[in-house]
Formats: structure tokens, sequence, C-alpha cells
């Protein structure tokens, strides 16, 4: 499958204050990430994941490394005609209306758009009564769904969205995540970077956590968050199993009904689950244990800061 | 084509400030009052009569283009000094707000070239302030040429001369907020550009009056390239009045002005190329 973006060795350092001070925001990232695909890039902040945003979208300039975006380079406004962007704290007209605002992406982006794909964007993302409204009155949350339709315009190739559900309600945030998926069963390849955890994990399906202008971490979800060698087994609360027997079989109670097991390969796991059977113990669910995002995340930042 | 469509936005940013709504509803308010309040009676082509609020004004009997000349001349000169101004006052924050966090990360997101974005914003804020000086001297053009049958251009182009001494200017303003995002250091850059401007006039007669050192230097190294503001709305009152002016001066001078905007344009544009957001 071709790549919606490729970046490699990307390098970006910042030169501050008079003594000009450098800091160094990416060091040697290099990611690939394939269309279709939703991939989530998570990190602490100060990690550099804005600022990865930014020079793959020729926002800033990187001091070293090749960008390759959608089959050009980022400079090509043809590249970047396919991108929908949603930045961080998107800074909007506060006197004009939705309407003429979508109305000037629309423009800028050289599309022949019309009042009725204007209200269609609206509707779709919860803003159909809000088109005639100035925006100076929106709260935090209209803004927010006002600047995902302002990427969703013309149908890109690339969302890239920086915080997507800052901001917005959990409502909101179940009407974005629906939203979102409706663009990747079209087709659409989603980059979001986000500190909301449980919602990367919702939406994406790949993964990369960026630490200190770093990469330490990238792959499928399942990947990352599955712990090899470990399984989770229900067992039916009646008859209930002999704890001390299937303790003595390697079986450890993580909650009420729910045990974990070490085993170091299929024969292993299916002979503690037989002798679990023959202690009178009725299984009713297996599968392989995984960390949430957290998890994976603490670990990696700790290995890399180790 | 993309450069029109920055230049539009801000036209339609400008239409929602109350600045511009202002100026607009001042402009207005002038005109219609010079309408309703001045009488001026004109027999076979001259001025036999006037009034403003009742009270005469000439006495004196002459041709009514004649009498005309000092009125477009004065009206000129505010056309031209209070119209840059109020330029750079009004006009100092759209480029800071272009530029401002979290809209030019989405601006540059899209498929607009950079120097599209700075040239648009440029076109934007000429159109701006032709359209002000134009729509100014349009009315009073319309006043006085249907009170007393006199209908003269010439006041029109002056103001279009006021409006490309004031894009001289803005290119200054534009390419100090490039290096830093201010709307102060903009309108202070627009000023200090008006001034030395008006110095660069009577540029032979300061030097000859300044000791030789570092300070002459200076002075003259800037007043060679600032446009001599001073020269152009005398050259804006000679046209607004009908009065003779030397062709070849009054082309040096708006090549001049096309020249030093141009130049701190491409400077401001090869800064932005450059510039992270």
């Amino acid at each position: 499958m071709p790549a919606a973006f490729a970046v490699t060795s990307l390098q970006k350092r910042f030169r501050t204050g008079f003594g000009r001070t450098e800091s160094v925001a990416l060091d040697g990232v290099d990611l690939e990430v394939p269309r279709g695909e939703a991939f989530g890039l998570i990190g602490p902040n100060g990690a550099g994941k804005t600022t990865f945003i930014k020079c793959l979208l020729a926002i800033a300039h990187p001091d070293a490394g090749t960008v390759e975006l959608l089959g050009g380079r980022p400079e090509d406004p043809r590249s970047r005609a396919r991108v929908g962007y949603l930045p961080e704290r998107l800074a909007l007209p506060g006197a004009w209306t939705p309407r003429g605002f979508l109305g000037s992406v629309a423009r800028l982006k050289g599309l022949a758009w019309d009042r009725a794909a204007t209200d269609a964007l609206l509707a779709r993302v919860g803003l159909a009564d809000a088109g005639e409204r100035k925006i100076r009155g929106f709260s935090k949350g209209m803004r927010q769904r006002l600047g995902l339709a302002a990427a969703l315009v013309g149908e890109p190739d690339l969302l890239v969205l920086d915080e997507p559900t800052d901001g917005v309600d959990p409502l909101g945030r179940v009407e974005i995540r629906q939203l979102l998926t409706g663009e990747l069963e079209r087709g659409a390849t989603l980059f979001i970077n986000s500190h909301l955890l449980s919602e990367t994990e919702r939406i994406c399906t790949r993964i990369g956590i960026l630490s200190r202008g770093r990469l330490v971490r990238s792959g499928p979800l399942e990947v990352l968050t599955a712990v090899q060698q470990r399984w989770r087994v229900r067992f039916a609360a009646w008859p209930p199993p002999a704890a001390e027997s299937l303790e003595a079989l390697g079986f450890e109670l993580s909650e009420p009904g729910l045990w974990e097991i070490a085993a170091p390969d299929e024969v292993a796991l299916n002979r503690a689950l037989d002798g679990a059977r023959a202690a009178g113990a009725l299984l009713l669910a297996l599968e392989r244990a995984s960390r949430d995002l957290e998890d994976v995340l603490t670990e990696a930042l700790a290995a890399g800061a180790a | 084509m993309t450069s029109f469509a920055v230049a539009l936005d801000l036209l339609r940013e400008a239409a929602a400030r109350r600045w511009f709504l202002a100026l607009g509803l001042a402009l207005t308010g002038l005109l219609l009052l010079l309408l309703t309040s001045l009488r001026l009676e004109v027999v076979d082509g001259a001025l036999a009569a006037s009034r403003l609020f009742g009270q005469p004004l000439w006495h004196d009997i002459q041709a009514a283009d004649v009498a005309l000349r000092p009125v477009y001349r004065v009206a000129s000169q505010i056309v031209f000094w209070g119209g840059l101004a109020f330029g750079v006052l009004s006009c100092a924050d759209f480029a800071p707000a272009l530029l401002s966090p979290g809209r030019i990360e989405h601006l540059l997101s899209l498929p607009v070239r950079r120097w599209e974005l700075l040239v648009g914003t440029f076109l934007g804020v000429l159109v701006l302030a032709a359209g002000g000086a134009v729509y100014a001297s349009t009315g009073l053009v319309v006043v006085l040429g249907s009170k007393t049958g006199v209908w003269t251009g010439w006041p029109v182009v002056s103001a279009v001369l006021a409006a490309i001494a004031f894009g001289g200017v803005y290119a200054g303003m534009l390419a100090v907020t490039v290096w830093v995002r201010s709307a102060a250091l903009s309108a202070a850059a627009g000023a200090s550009l008006v001034v030395v401007g008006l110095l660069a006039t009577h540029r032979r007669t300061l030097l000859d009056l300044m000791g030789a050192g570092i300070g002459r230097t200076v002075f003259a190294a800037l007043t060679a390239v600032v446009p001599p503001l001073g020269r152009m709305a005398d050259a804006a009152g000679a046209l607004a009045s009908s009065a003779p002016l030397a062709p070849g001066g009054l082309l040096r001078l708006i090549l001049g002005t096309l020249a030093f905007a141009a130049a701190l344009l491409a400077v401001a544009v090869w800064r932005f190329e450059r510039r992270d957001f």
C-alpha cells in the first residue's frame, strides 16, 4: 500500500534568545504511514508532536531529513490541496460566519464551492443551526467543530488533526469519532495527535510514541498493547472454581471471576486449562492479556529516559 | 489568482471592522452634509454666489472651474495626509492578525504559496486604501459637479496617487511585521516612513544644514530610498486642481514609489519564505 506520508531522519532544532540557546525538537524521526490507516501520535508535552506536524506540512522547515507527502513534496501546493489540517489552537475570524469561513477555505483550496456543500458540512459537524452566527460567539467546542469542518473541506486524502476533541463535550467526542470513522471508510488517512489516550486508542489502528524528539515506539495498536505469553481467563461463577487448585496450576486472580496465567506456548496453556477444568472450573472466555495505551506510553517513556 | 482570494478575505475582514465602518459612515455623512448645506449659484459658467449653512463663502465672481481648484487642492491634501494617517493606524494589525498563532498554521497548510499570502495581504490593503480615497474624492466631484456643472476626473486621479504613496508605506509596515509580529511596531514603522518621506522631500536643504558624520550619512541613505511623500502630496494637489505638472517628474515619483514598495515586499517575502511557524 502506498504511503500517505513518509519522513526519514527528520531533524528540527530551535534557536531562541540572544544567546541562541538550541533545543532539539525532532531528533532523527523515521515514520511511514500507509494510506487508509488511522495513525495516532502520542507523547508527553514538549515531545515534538506539533513540530512533527508542522514539518510534515511545510509550516516549519526541517534542519535535516526528507518528507514525502502524498507522493509529493509538502512545499508543493498540489500535495497540500489533498490535506485537511486542524491546528491545536485554531484562531478563527470572530467577525465571520461559519459559512463565510468555510467558503474562504474552499476558495483558497481552489474548489468550486456552494452553499449546499457548506450546509452539508456544517450539518456533519453538528453546526447546522449556526451557519449564519458570528464565530466570536462560539464556545470552544463549537470552534473545534468548525475547525474540523474546515479540515474536511474538499474531502482530503489525508486528515492531520492536532487534538481534534479538545474542548468538546463527551457526546460531541462520540460524534467526532463517528465522523472520523466515516472518513476512514471513505478511504482517507487519519493522523491524530492527541493527549487523550483513550480517544486515540478508540480511533487509531497504529500508534507512534514520541519522546524528546525521538520516535521510541511505533506499530499496530494490538501489537504495542499485547503482553507476550500472558493470557486472561474467565471461569463461570457457579460452581465456584477452587482457588487453591487454580493457583497451584499457575493462575493468578486479577479481579473477581477473572484470572491471568503466564504460558510460554499453546501446549502449556492448554495443559493449565485442562487442569483447571479437571478441578471443576468451567471456562467462559479466553483472550490474550493486553495493556492499555497509558501503560505502553509509561513503559516507553521510562525506557527512553533510561 | 490565490493572492486575489487572500485580498478578498482581507476586504471582508475590513468590512467587519468598526474602524472602516466608521470611516465609510463619516465620509458618506460629510458628503451628504455638503450636498444638502452647500449652495452654489452658477451663471454662464461663473460662480456668482456660494453659501454653506446659509453663510456666504466667496464674494468674488469668478469662473466656476477656477473657483473649485483650491477646493480640490485642499481636499486632495486631506485625502493624502489624512488617508496616510488613517491607513497607518487602521491597517497596522492586518498582517499581525494574519500571522497570529493558530491562523498562520492553518493558512500555510492550505494550497497557498507563502508569497501569495503576503502579496494578497498587500493587494487587499492597497485596494482598501485606494477604495477609501477614490470614494471620498469621487463623492466630492459628484457633489460639486452636480452643483456647478463642472466635471473633472483629476481629483480621482490624485486620490489614486495617494493610494500609491500609502502602498510604499504599507510595504514597509508589512516587512517589519514579518520579522516581528506586532501591530504597534507595524504602526510605528508606518509613521516613521511617513516622517522620513516628509524629510526626504526637503533632502537637499536638510543635508546642507547637517554637519559631516554618521548621522548625515544615515539620513542621506534613508532619504535617498524613501519616496518623497511631500512632493507626492504636492503632485496630488496639483493634479486635483488641474495645475500644470511636469509629466516626467510625476512618472519618476510613481515609479520610484512602486520600486520602493516592490523592494520592501521582496524583502518581506524572502524572510517569510524562511520563517518557521
